[in-house]
């Protein structure tokens, strides 16, 4: 309660918090704000904004931006949460296998991490989309494989820092199983940070989910930001909205949930507080 | 006196020797993990480049793929194919590209030098503005200037590198008209070396800056914590007692061990650097790596998939290699003993 | 009158002994001579070789370079080309052919019958996929003197006299190529031809730079000096070029479709959707025949009354093309305007699937379809998206499905795919472009651009076979019509548009367009003024 108290009295993280709920409530209310499809062309093409009955006008087709954008929350939200959930997963198991045992398997695990810190991770998301196909679960994939390094590098910093700690060390010396001790003792002294680097991580993973559908590596039965970008490039002299307003969406976005992350950060990690987020 | 010295200076070129050889060692198990990697992931995927090679010239048949799979080894098992490629990855031949008919390593040459230029200056932009900018606010902490300093690296920050690029060709290309909104160079204009030097750099201008902005926000906030951070270290303290001028200060002792966290961080951008570069020529068509990529995808043209992968993750360790020697050049610590 | 209606009535009137015409008085009067002619080339060839690689670009350029024995006008009949004149036998098996006296291949070695016999004999039926289903129905070819061609085949083959355009038969010099690996031979740099223009470098990325074949064998011709190909990958600079008079010619998805209203009105600039007829691309919704609910015609025709065409036309293509009646275009030979046809009309689509049994279920859906969205662009991707809304109308849920080309091509030719979209060249003439689609031997796994959806009837397959042996054209079009008619009805493919690409060139440009070939004619005759 003394956190929530305290992050209510961060500005930034709160204005992050009211932009991330509305953002939040328009995915949940969008089947009743537009009904229709977001991909019918309801219009004629390249209406501009305030014209005809659309807010932020019609695209190449005659659909209703303002209801593309809004349709698009789901997407955007549901990829950057899911594909940081799996992100969190694979990087806490690595990490907490490499702190917690030390040794041969974290040198090892700490190289396969190290690599793919090495290998660009946009590219290698490209070329996964590309060669396993762009639906909205190989996308999640993609991004998830290029997202948990950080994750399980900042777990395992924790565990180290924990493990020597006297009251996981009674607990070992008690007999506790190994599992015990990390999911009982560790983990939840290490959840803090992580929540942190994760919410951030939603944030980064929205951007790599909208340049990837800006290149057309997006699921394409998903009306999502980055698409309607992708699509907008080419008649940005036509129809300079349909590249304006959906931009304006992932900024909004992300930026709340940057601003959120660091409110946590300087709530949850008042030790670290201000120290940057690398 | 003089044999101790020589002594030390033999020590340390042996030290100096062990660390390029450790450091080489690593590159080349580097390099031949990505090789295998990448070409289990490229080949994994559905799809037959034959048939698009074939196809591509409006009728094929039988005979054709054939030779086709032939030519190109398709014919041979997966793990010869395999062998082949890591044997030609350790001769530095790159194979064939299945469209264009030509050397990889001669279509990746060719685009390279943009990208170069582009990351490049992309990357010297972001760091040296950030790092003025991020001192300038950290000296005025608190004030409306860093306020606003921080707002707009954040915005920065929290920018799709594409959407920033478009919005910049609508407002100083569309709009006002003052720089080239696509391409590298203007074309079919016969142009002296100075003018074709003037000419890519106008071109360049949009794209550096899409691509710098956001390196340049968090250098910016990067930099200013760690100033306002190392200014209030002891002997950061201790020199002011001592009356040192505060430019002075600034200068040789909080700039130089400010920008150390800042340097590494950079080192470990480099990879997104890299990638954020396929974005931004796509957006303003420039002629590098990043388009190339985007072509292969498309054409699902392994061979120059490979390359460009395996080029662009030795690009970015050459990179963090880069930032390290500038760390170690700049870290006063390091310094000191050398000069010890 | 000019040299493209000169030719004209010289071809129709079979013309024997044309022999000492000079060329160069057929030139219309003003032409100039001299000039540089500035153009794009997107994406970059990988050779220049027509007879070893046949992708677009390829055909643009190596049409400058390398030359057949005919041409033909935009109504597609035969014009002269390195031949003069030609002559079928009655039973339609030999076919004689005149060269013209003179010419020469770039390296200024003459071109004679012997090279012509070579290329289609010995390279093309052994590179080129699309020749050799022609060329291999050759039983003798002899030259009986350096400048006659006689080529006796094995049973009538009636398009074997549209085979002879640039982009299906280039010559190609034999001294060079004989006895060699022909995809191999280092000659392929240099790519030599008998065209009014010659390669003289290039600048991989940059350009591609041709100049005047001085030795041409028709008088007067070329009237350049010289043609840049540029190389620019990027849509909105290609525009800009053309805005700017940095090029002065754009052809096929130079300039993308969108761009097409607001350029047409620039006052410098000439736009015509002329010189794509022997190609005649058709667009067409491919569907897979062996699948159900596809397998059942009513299907396939309440999809064609689903979806509209016009609309499609105009928003996704910009109005250029022209809404299709049936498998055979109207640009092209042998077309039946008497067929039947589906007007947009969801009732009516909706009454057919009622027909067959296809009721509504849970949520008003009648069925869910996958659409392979085809790799080749924006338009596509709207495309696909434009078929889903429509189907959605009648209950029919579609599913996009994207992925790359080799994806598309793997899964569409081995028969791994529902629905997706497809645009077809018509070749010239029905047995070329258009049986291939529908005949039930031409279904092949595992091959592209054959018959691809599986359509099988007996009686269509024996018109096709009989039509393309056929010796009268009035034969011909009796049994095309009564093909078309069934193929209507059946609808094995929903075709969608005559799709229309857009040519821009300055106004100062003369000729551009005269051949059924368009941009891929030699441009001999094209002049700056």
């Amino acid at each position: 309660m003394d956190t929530l108290k305290a992050f209510s009295r961060h500005p930034s993280g709160m204005l992050g918090l009211v932009i991330l709920i509305v953002v939040v409530a328009l995915a949940v209310l969008a089947p009743w704000l537009y009904p229709e499809d977001p991909w019918e062309m309801i219009g004629r093409p390249f209406a501009p904004p305030f014209s005809e009955g659309f807010l932020l006008g019609t695209d190449t087709l005659g659909r209703d931006v303002a209801a593309g954008i809004v349709h698009g929350t789901r997407v955007s939200l549901t990829i950057g949460v899911a594909s940081t959930l799996a992100a969190v997963c694979i990087g806490v198991l690595v990490g907490a296998m490499a702190g917690y045992w030390g040794g041969g398997i974290d040198d090892v695990l700490m190289r396969v991490t190290e690599l793919f810190q090495t290998i660009p991770g946009f590219i290698l998301a490209i070329l996964m989309v590309a060669t396993l196909g762009p639906s909205i679960v190989n996308v999640i994939i993609a991004i998830a494989t290029v997202s948990w390094p950080p994750l399980a590098r900042l777990t395992r910093a924790e565990f180290l820092r924990l493990r020597g700690r006297e009251f996981v060390q009674a607990a070992t010396c008690q007999g506790e199983r190994p599992l015990q001790v990390v999911l009982g003792h560790i983990l939840p002294n290490a959840v803090s940070p992580i929540i942190v680097t994760g919410s951030l991580t939603i944030a980064s993973a929205i951007l790599i989910e909208s340049a990837l559908s800006f290149m057309g590596l997006g699921d394409p039965n998903l009306m999502s930001w980055g698409f309607m970008v992708g699509a907008a490039r080419t008649v940005i002299r036509q129809a300079w909205w349909m590249s304006v307003f959906p931009g304006v969406a992932i900024l909004l976005t992300v930026l709340a949930i940057n601003l959120v992350g660091e409110g946590l950060n300087d709530t949850l990690n008042p030790r670290n507080a201000r120290a940057g987020r690398h | 006196m003089t044999h101790l010295a020589s002594g030390l200076q033999g020590h340390r070129v042996v030290a100096v020797a062990l660390g390029i050889l450790g450091w080489a060692a690593k590159f080349v198990a580097v390099v031949l993990v990505i090789s295998t990697m990448s070409f289990l992931l490229v080949r994994a995927a559905p799809g037959d480049p034959a048939q698009v090679m074939a196809g591509q010239t409006g009728a094929a048949d039988e005979k054709m793929l054939a030779q086709i799979r032939q030519e190109y080894g398709l014919d041979q098992p997966f793990i010869l194919q395999l062998a082949t490629h890591l044997k030609r990855v350790v001769t530095l031949d790159l194979g064939q590209s299945y469209r264009q008919r030509q050397p990889v390593t001669t279509l990746i040459g060719e685009r390279l030098p943009a990208t170069l230029l582009l990351t490049g200056t992309a990357f010297l932009l972001a760091l040296a503005s950030g790092i003025l900018l991020g001192t300038l606010a950290a000296l005025r902490a608190g004030r409306w200037s860093d306020t606003l300093l921080t707002v707009v690296s954040l915005i920065l920050y929290a920018m799709p590198v594409f959407w920033l690029g478009l919005m910049m060709v609508l407002v100083f290309s569309v709009q006002l008209g003052l720089v080239p909104a696509f391409g590298f160079q203007t074309i079919g204009v016969e142009m002296g070396p100075f003018g074709r030097a003037l000419d890519i750099g106008h071109h360049l201008i949009l794209p550096a800056i899409s691509l710098a902005a956001v390196y340049l926000a968090i250098y910016t906030r990067l930099m200013r914590s760690s100033v306002i951070e190392v200014a209030q270290q002891d002997y950061i303290k201790t020199a002011r007692a001592k009356g040192l001028a505060q430019g002075r200060i600034i200068a040789r002792h909080i700039l130089r061990n400010a920008i150390l966290p800042v340097v590494t961080v950079a080192g470990m951008q480099a990879g997104a650097l890299v990638g954020g570069a396929v974005v931004v020529e796509t957006v303003f068509a420039w002629p590098g790596l990043g388009r190339l990529t985007y072509e292969a995808v498309l054409q699902r043209d392994y061979p120059v998939l490979l390359g460009l992968f395996l080029v662009m993750s030795v690009i970015v360790i050459l990179l963090n290699l880069a930032t390290d020697v500038l760390y170690r050049f700049i870290d006063p610590r390091v310094t000191t003993q050398a000069a010890g | 009158m000019n040299r493209r209606e000169f030719a004209k009535l010289l071809s129709a009137a079979g013309v024997a002994g044309a022999t000492d015409i000079a060329w160069g008085v057929t030139r219309a009067v003003g032409q100039t001579r001299g000039g540089t002619l500035n153009t794009i080339i997107q994406p970059e060839p990988p050779v220049l070789v027509t007879a070893i690689n046949q992708q677009q670009p390829t055909l643009t350029i190596g049409g400058k370079i390398y030359e057949s024995l005919l041409r033909y006008g935009i109504d597609l009949k035969p014009m002269p080309g390195l031949a003069q004149s030609w002559t079928i036998s009655p039973d339609g098996k030999t076919y004689t052919f005149k060269l013209f006296p003179n010419i020469t291949f770039h390296d200024g070695k003459p071109c004679t019958a012997e090279d012509v016999i070579f290329s289609c004999t010995k390279v093309l039926t052994e590179t080129h996929a699309r020749a050799r289903g022609t060329f291999l129905r050759i039983e003798k070819a002899e030259a009986p003197d350096p400048l006659t061609v006689v080529f006796t085949l094995k049973e009538p083959f009636a398009p074997f006299i549209n085979s002879f355009d640039c982009t299906t038969a280039p010559v190609l010099p034999k001294h060079v190529y004989e006895n060699t690996d022909f995809r191999q031979n280092p000659a392929n740099a240099q790519a030599i031809g008998t065209g009014p223009f010659k390669l003289k470098e290039w600048v991989r990325g940059s350009h591609i730079h041709l100049v005047r074949h001085e030795g041409y064998y028709r008088q007067g011709e070329p009237h350049l000096d010289e043609i840049f190909y540029r190389v620019i990958p990027d849509a909105a600079s290609r525009s800009v070029a053309l805005e700017k008079g940095t090029v002065q010619l754009t052809q096929w998805t130079d300039v993308e479709f969108f761009d097409v209203p607001r350029l047409s009105k620039l006052p410098n600039l000439e736009m015509t959707t002329k010189g794509y007829e022997f190609f005649a691309p058709h667009l067409w919704i491919d569907m897979n025949n062996r699948v159900a609910p596809m397998n059942d015609k009513r299907f396939r025709q309440a999809v064609a009354h689903a979806l509209d065409k016009k609309a499609i036309k105009d928003r996704i293509y910009f109005g250029l093309g022209k809404e299709a009646t049936g498998p055979v275009s109207s640009k092209t030979r042998f077309y039946e305007k008497d067929v039947k046809t589906y007007d947009y009309s969801l009732d009516k689509a909706r009454r057919l699937l009622d027909d067959m049994g296809l009721k509504a279920g849970a949520g008003g859906k009648r069925a869910t379809i996958t659409f392979l969205v085809p790799p080749y662009g924006e338009s596509w991707q709207r495309l696909g998206e434009f078929v889903r809304q429509a189907l959605g109308r009648i209950g029919i849920e579609v599913v996009l499905q994207g992925g790359d080309i080799a994806g598309w091509g793997q899964k569409v030719s081995n028969w791994e795919y529902e629905m997706t979209a497809n645009l077809l060249y018509q070749f010239g003439d029905p047995a070329l472009g258009v049986t291939r689609s529908y005949a039930t031997s031409n279904i092949r796994k595992g091959v592209l651009f054959t018959n691809m959806a599986g359509y099988s009837n007996p009686a269509v397959d024996k018109l096709f076979d009989e039509a393309a042996v056929a010796t009268t054209d009035a034969k011909r079009q009796e049994l095309y019509s009564q093909a078309q008619k069934i193929l209507c009805e059946d609808v094995p493919v929903v075709w969608i548009l005559e799709q229309d690409f857009p040519n821009f060139y300055d106004k100062k440009l003369k000729n551009v367009i005269t051949t059924g070939i368009g941009v891929h004619e030699t441009f001999g005759s094209v002049s700056l003024g």
